[in-house]
């Protein structure tokens, strides 16, 4: 209670504080800028003598558990014997997401141009397959394609397996994005490609698609991002990507402090990568 | 220039001779859902003709001309190009495309694509023309068109006068037999006017054969060989164009011209 009490005395102060200052707010004219400005700074800081010490006395009655907390979060030791184990689970994990995030691309345009194609069965497809996708949990579509095509007699790797349930899933939304960049061109660059006697693909191809792609580059990489943390999800199937690694670790350490670090390795991608988007999108507009 | 041997002679119907029209409409109609916007059309375009074709907004010339290359799918009734019956199934609609070169009113340059590029991208792509002839002959195009130093600009670089021109010079790089012209100067400032106009007067003295929509009755009465009025999905007056402008017979055509020349 000794140190406890102590605080306070700098609590009765502020609360002094914030008392004259509202009384002096009242007295003085509105028209008096300066006397007002003096009034707020003298709440303002009432307000801060009351909230520090209140802190400072929380912090001071949990400290336990705040130390708790910092050893199970932040062990130094662990974090020594865990990073070069992360690490190459991280590695694990990018080329999980880059080897998927190439076939997510190829496919996603191509569902994106049978979506629009003018047959109306293909189309018909393309919109089912692209809605019972995005209808479900990946978790879910990861798990059914590992094991429904091992039932099937299809023994794929887990990384393969991973790469594929990815694949089919990402590119389902993907493809939208495709779609909605392919229709904002406007059309009469269709019509003018046509006219010049250049087939509907070739169109496609050389007029319509460089102008498409340019605009959905920043929403693919922000998907591209998304995929990368869910690749994390592929660990349900026991690939030794970096989530996996840290649930082992922290398994065997008893300690959450992998996490933590595997936490962190997340973040060191995926921030520039953030910022890197945030950049292409203020030049696009620009261009434009 | 028009009378170039024809690989194509054998697709040619019988009644079709070299001499016969460029461009044969038989009866042409055009639905959009419930609207019939081209209600019976017959013209015959003949070579080294310039067709003006004028009419108030929502007549249908300008699906008239996309019906003539095959940008809307004719409903009912014929068109031949050279003799070539492009609402046959059979027809493949690209090599006749190649033939009928479109110029649209908001231009449609390729942005991604230099001045020059735009000019080379069908004939190196449709044709399998190489690299350097292309460059070559688009650079003359550019030329011929007044835009030879603008060669490395993109279209967001050019006036809408250079980039309609652009444009212009990217359909003739595909040496068409006829060009079709859809109000190319309407979205341009006044004062950009003229150079377009002077580029198609141009190849109408070439020799060209040109179908064009506009309200330039400058331009109709000059280069003009012919004038056909438009309302409503059919051909209402078709004579020539001093003759159309100065004593319309239709009372539909007497009515817009009064119009317009009093706007002017
Ligand atoms: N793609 C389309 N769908 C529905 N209606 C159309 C379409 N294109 C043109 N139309 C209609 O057909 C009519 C003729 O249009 P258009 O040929 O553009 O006329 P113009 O060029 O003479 O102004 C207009 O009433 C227009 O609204
Ligand atoms: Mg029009």
């Amino acid at each position: 209670m000794g140190i406890a009490g102590l605080t306070f005395l700098p609590v009765i102060g502020a609360i002094l504080a914030i008392v004259f200052a509202a009384r002096a707010k009242k007295q003085i004219l509105t028209s008096d800028l300066e006397g007002m400005g003096l009034a707020k700074a003298g709440r303002t800081l009432g307000i801060i003598g009351i909230v520090i010490p209140a802190l400072a006395l929380i912090l001071f009655l949990l400290r336990d558990n705040v130390r708790a907390f910092i050893d199970e979060f932040f062990d130094l030791e662990i974090m020594k014997e865990s990073w070069s184990f992360l690490l190459r689970g991280l590695v694990v994990t990018l080329e999980l997401a880059l080897v998927s995030e190439a076939c997510i691309l190829v496919l996603g345009l191509i569902v994106a141009l049978i979506r629009i194609s003018r047959i109306k069965v293909f189309r018909f497809i393309a919109a089912v397959y692209i809605d019972v996708i995005r209808g479900m949990p990946l978790l879910l579509q990861i798990i059914i394609i590992y094991f429904g095509l091992s039932y099937l007699g299809l023994n794929l790797s887990r990384f393969t397996a991973g790469v594929l349930a990815l694949t089919i899933c990402y590119a389902a939304y993907e493809a939208e994005i495709f779609r909605a960049g392919i229709e904002s061109i406007h059309k009469g660059q269709m019509e003018a490609a046509r006219s010049l006697g250049m087939t509907y693909l070739q169109s496609m191809r050389f007029v319509v698609l460089p102008q498409a792609v340019r605009r959905v580059i920043p929403p693919l990489s922000n998907e591209f991002i998304a995929l990368l943390k869910d690749t994390a999800l592929v660990s349900v199937i026991g690939l030794g990507e970096m989530m996996l690694r840290a649930r082992e670790l922290m398994g065997t350490k008893a300690s959450v402090t992998p996490l933590v670090v595997a936490a962190f390795f997340y973040l060191m991608i995926t921030i520039p990568l953030m910022r890197l988007v945030q950049v292409m999108e203020k030049r696009l507009s620009k261009g434009d | 220039m028009i009378e170039t041997e024809d690989e194509n002679t054998e697709k040619k119907t019988q009644a079709e001779q070299s001499d016969g029209p460029m461009i044969r409409v038989l009866g042409l109609h055009k639905k959009f859902e419930d609207f019939e916007a081209l209600r019976g059309i017959d013209l015959d375009v003949l070579p080294q003709q310039v067709v003006v074709v004028v009419g108030p907004s929502g007549s249908g010339k300008s699906t008239m001309l996309r019906c003539i290359n095959g940008l809307e799918q004719a409903t009912r009734g014929q068109i031949f190009i050279e003799g070539i019956d492009i609402t046959h199934h059979a027809t493949d609609i690209n090599e006749v495309r190649q033939k009928v070169g479109m110029v649209f009113q908001s231009f449609n340059l390729f942005p991604h694509l230099t001045a020059l590029k735009n000019v080379t991208l069908a004939p190196i792509k449709v044709r399998g023309m190489d690299q350097d002839e292309a460059s070559e002959k688009a650079l003359k195009l550019l030329e011929k068109v007044g835009l030879s130093d603008k060669a490395d600009a993109y279209p967001a670089h050019l006036s809408g006068g250079q980039q309609q021109r652009v444009a212009i010079a990217r359909s003739l790089a595909m040496d068409p037999d006829v060009m079709l012209f859809d109000e190319v100067t309407s979205a341009l400032d006044p004062e950009l006017v003229k150079e377009v106009l002077d580029t198609m007067q141009d190849l109408a003295r070439e020799g060209m054969t040109m179908v064009v929509v506009t309200h330039e009755m400058g331009f109709a009465k000059e280069v003009g060989s012919r004038l056909i009025f438009m309302d409503e999905g059919i051909v209402v007056e078709d004579g020539d164009p001093e003759q159309v402008f100065t004593n319309p017979q239709h009372p539909r055509t007497q009515e817009f011209f009064s119009k317009i020349l009093s706007h002017i």
